[in-house]
């Protein structure tokens, strides 16, 4: 049903604008991507003939592909940390009863309205004065935090519907507490726990500062990125861009797609709880 | 973290500090940072609101998610590599030039990369994403049979928007606004690629510190400067969202 308040004229204009600003949205990248095909060296239009050249250059060189592997390994350990923890954390805010709880829930999601530059230089300055060496396990730690608080969202939003009987009647059917979590409330949240994994990974897996303050050698795709866009243009960035560019839309879409669609629906027979 | 930034600066006492607001080109960053920040969020808080409200109330229920993610989809997409993009489009050879040629036959410097401009307009376009996503969360909790009410009891459309809309949506347009402050005054990628590095604004001279200088206790002098422009910045707002749901609660 179209809403009674928008009349006619406003409904073209505000459409028109939206098309306007989806156009504006993606353009850059439509010529991005265009340009990864293009066989000129310069970024010059008219656009010469098409080539994958820049393509089969970006997987032979070997500083893009570790990196992109380095990328995949430590993405792909701090989502599932962080979603872990996140689910955690979010089973106990949901259910528990805990003292000073908007602090504490404050807390958990600060990193997300503190600048991320400030909590990577922040890091920096406490490894150094604690003595530890940049590595990469220390990426992996600031990435998970990073990410955390998009997991508790998430999954608080997740867990906070799950109707309380259903925990009633698993504990009056002689289920413990872990019981409980592992073979009734992960099984109920498991869509919601694959996108959050999604998407915590597309977020760390772009993720630059912390991992630029926290590592001397080993670097990371988009460290790899940064350097050869700051030090000087090389054709294959095009390429990788649009790969990387490609990637990240395709699983957050994914993930965002479960949150969106599948989590306001019915869902393993479990109804969300009308408020 | 801000306070370990702080502790490494009273060590020394607070010469960093003077430091700091007796070098111009410093005091300069921090001006820029707060004019590009300020200025992109202006523009992003302006634009989210016809792109909230065409997802709210011109499409079906139905397919509003899908409009949403249209929108939000680059959010989760690297930074840097968007930034990157439009440096394609903006530069003085890009794509945009290469059109004005086209059209009208001469060649025209564009000139509009490598100057505060750009950088505004990157990050209002990033802000923009955030406020349209905060926004669309307050416009879609509305109550649609409030402003049903309303004109049948033959409110007019301004008025609706006046007296319903508008307060209710104002929480959820905040606090986009906010978010979106502190992502543009702590963003580097979009000053670097688009501005320029002569005119560079504090989170890029931070960057440049620890990754050439190492002057460990300036960074951390920039970075609590920063910290505390940004909270007392987003303060104001803070506290007129508490005090309008105070209001809203009595």
């Amino acid at each position: 049903m179209r809403e009674l308040t928008v009349s006619r004229p406003v409904f073209i204009l505000l459409t028109a604008f939206f098309c306007a600003a989806l156009s504006i949205i993606y353009l850059p990248i439509l010529v991005m991507i265009i340009f990864s095909f293009n066989s000129g060296r310069y970024q010059t239009l008219p656009f010469r003939e098409p080539t994958f050249e820049w393509y089969v250059k970006l997987v032979a060189d070997s500083s893009f592909v570790d990196s992109f592997f380095t990328s995949l390994f430590m993405a792909s350990l701090a989502s599932i940390a962080a979603t872990a923890l996140g689910f955690l954390a979010a089973y106990a805010f949901s259910k528990a009863k805990i003292p000073f709880y908007s602090l504490f829930f404050g807390l958990i999601l600060s990193p997300l309205v503190i600048p991320i530059i400030l909590i990577g230089i922040g890091m920096r300055l406490q490894i150094v004065s604690v003595g530890i060496e940049p590595a990469l396990w220390l990426v992996l730690v600031g990435q998970t935090l990073y990410v955390l608080p998009l997991a508790v969202i998430n999954l608080k939003n997740r867990i906070d519907k799950i109707p309380k009987s259903i925990e009633e009647a698993g504990i009056s059917l002689g289920s413990n507490k872990l019981h409980l979590i592992v073979f009734i409330l992960v099984p109920i949240c498991a869509p919601t726990i694959f996108a959050t994994i999604l998407l915590t990974f597309t977020f760390s897996f772009d993720e630059f500062v912390i991992a630029y303050f926290l590592t001397n050698f080993e670097i990371t795709l988009p460290i790899r990125i940064w350097t050869s866009l700051v030090t000087g243009f090389e054709p294959k960035i095009n390429a990788a861009g649009s790969a990387v560019f490609m990637f990240s839309l395709i699983l957050g879409f994914i993930a965002q797609f479960i949150l969106l669609f599948k989590q306001s629906g019915k869902q393993n027979g479990v109804e969300p709880r009308e408020t | 973290m801000i306070f370990l930034s702080l502790t490494t600066e009273t060590g020394i006492g607070f010469d960093n500090f003077i430091y700091f607001f007796s070098t111009p080109y410093l005091i300069q960053a921090l001006v820029r940072s707060l004019i590009i920040a300020s200025a992109s969020t202006l523009i992003a808080a302006i634009i989210s609101w016809p792109l909230a409200y065409f997802v709210v109330f011109c499409v079906k229920e139905k397919w509003r998610p899908l409009f949403l993610l249209a929108i939000l989809a680059p959010f989760w997409t690297s930074f840097t590599i968007r930034a990157f993009s439009w440096q394609l489009v903006l530069s003085d050879n890009g794509v945009i030039s290469w059109l004005i040629e086209k059209a009208t036959g001469s060649s025209v410097a564009l000139g509009i990369l490598y100057t505060m401009n750009a950088s505004i307009f990157g990050l209002a376009l990033f802000g923009s994403m955030l406020c349209t996503f905060t926004l669309y969360g307050a416009l879609v909790s509305i109550d649609k049979k409030l402003v049903e009410a309303a004109s049948t009891l033959g409110a007019r459309p301004y008025q609706i928007f006046r007296d319903i809309i508008l307060p209710l949506a104002l929480p959820g347009w905040l606090a986009g606004i906010v978010l979106s402050f502190i992502v543009c005054i702590g963003d580097y990628a979009v000053p670097t690629l688009l501005g320029g590095g002569l005119k560079p604004v504090l989170a890029q001279i931070m960057l440049s510190i620890l990754k050439g200088t190492y002057n460990l206790s300036q960074a951390a002098t920039i970075a609590t400067i920063l910290a505390v422009t940004v909270i007392i910045c987003a303060s104001p707002l803070m506290f007129f969202r508490l005090f309008n749901r105070r209001r809203a609660s009595a």
